[in-house]
């Protein structure tokens, strides 16, 4: 569309390009601070259109928690205006003709809602711990920093590694994959929830403060009354065991075993924190 | 007081064509500005500003980059104009540049279409409490068959 014409400007950034690689060119230049290359995800009203005409809510709720399920990729273009929560909101209405059809999808919609009203009412306050942490340990113990084979993906991991190779190559990670990838930090590694949640923002085409820093706080356990965290199990199923299959750790791997035993090994509570859901039902609660 | 010759400061919460400044004014320079300070200070990777650019490319928008504030009183001034206009902002950083180009300009701060408008301010602390409160409303809408 025409924009109206200010006054030309030298000192504007360009609006033309003959292809993406132009555009990455342009970044390069203009922001050579800035880590990595563009991602396959693209911006726009476009990309947006295309992937909310493929939105089927019915799908959503029956296979969402499943890395191979029929999850919308709308959060980037919601988190920056490009659909506003409302637009989303009667765009699913109109695709549903019964309410059970869509009541996952628009509670996933008032989770946004949520976080944003929760910013609003915290300001910069959702930089800082809002409760004590539930695990037993000490806040103070946890390590402020991002540990580097996590930032190189070289843990031996193969879940680990390919969640971190797939949130710096494209911004985006399903949010089981999220889930799990910030337990691990927070429980398994002990690192501090804002040095894996910053990380996060540095990549995610949806790094919105709100969400994100209240979600790494809703798996430490400074926004929830119990920590979240997974075992093998549960990875194994939701991933439909791609990662288990070919990895170098399957042998020792550190969330072999039940809830028990893992809650017994991460944490150091007296009272059980757990409150784990029979196989076969919904895990329990995301983001 | 009315502007007369307002621009349009678009920020990275509103880069649709829903932004109610936009389709307030949809004749007024529009502004978007990379923010220099918020891109060094979260490390902010190449991935993300290329999505944000490839948004606004699909806007009538004069790119640039630097501060914020500065840019936006900068670019009201080469358009010659009496105010700004803007979507609200959640985010604290977005807000405290607004509070600043309104130190220098009569700012219009616009809200676009909510996503549940409750009759008073829910509960927050915890979705559930939230969500109680909200989801009958959100669904008053929905015309099903």
């Amino acid at each position: 569309m025409p924009a109206p014409s200010p006054p030309p400007d030298p000192r504007d950034l360009p609006r033309l390009f003959k292809s993406r690689a132009e555009l990455n060119a342009l970044l390069q230049q203009e922001f050579p601070e800035a880590q990595g290359e563009l991602s396959p995800i693209r911006g726009g009203r476009k990309a947006a259109e295309v992937k909310l005409s493929k939105v089927d809510p019915a799908r959503y709720a029956r296979s969402r928690n499943h890395l191979s399920g029929a999850v919308t990729g709308l959060s980037p273009y919601i988190r920056h205006g490009v659909f506003s929560l409302a637009e989303v909101r009667n765009a699913v209405f109109r695709r549903i003709s019964r309410r059970d059809d869509g009541t996952k999808l628009i509670n996933e919609l008032g989770w946004r809602d949520f976080w944003q009203r929760m910013w609003q009412d915290l300001g910069d306050g959702i930089q800082q711990d809002q409760e004590e942490h539930k695990t037993g340990h000490d806040a103070g113990s946890y390590a402020p920093e991002l540990p580097q084979d996590v930032r190189d993906g070289s843990t031996g991991l193969a879940c680990m590694d390919g969640f971190r190779d797939e949130l710096v190559s494209t911004g985006w990670l399903h949010n089981h994959a999220r889930m799990w990838l910030a337990a691990y930090l927070v429980h398994w590694r002990r690192v501090h929830w804002r040095a894996g949640a910053d990380w996060f923002l540095e990549h995610l085409l949806d790094g919105d403060p709100a969400s994100n820093h209240l979600s790494w706080q809703w798996v430490a356990s400074c926004f929830s009354h119990k920590p979240y965290f997974f075992n093998r199990d549960n990875l194994e199923r939701y991933s439909n065991g791609r990662f288990c299959r070919d990895c170098a750790s399957a042998g020792q791997c550190p969330f072999e075993g039940s809830y028990d035993a893992l809650e017994d090994q991460l944490f150091a509570v007296s009272a059980p924190v757990r409150d784990v859901p029979a196989r076969g039902r919904a895990q329990r609660r995301r983001r | 007081m009315d502007l007369s010759n307002p621009i349009v400061w678009v920020h990275e919460e509103a880069l649709g064509p829903a932004n109610p400044a936009l389709e307030d004014c949809p004749q007024a320079p529009a502004l978007f500005v990379f923010d220099d300070d918020w891109i060094k200070a979260q490390s902010i990777s190449r991935k993300r500003l290329g999505f944000l650019y490839e948004c606004a490319l699909e806007l009538p928008l004069t790119l640039r980059r630097g501060d914020v504030v500065a840019e936006v009183l900068a670019f009201a001034k080469r358009c010659d104009a009496d105010g700004v206009v803007t979507s609200g902002a959640v985010d604290p950083r977005l807000n405290r540049y607004a509070s600043r180009i309104n130190r220098e300009l009569p700012l219009w701060i616009l809200d676009g279409d909510p996503f549940v408008e409750l009759p008073r301010p829910p509960r927050l602390g915890r979705f559930s409490r939230y969500w109680r409160e909200a989801e009958a409303v959100v669904w008053e809408d929905f015309r099903g068959s």
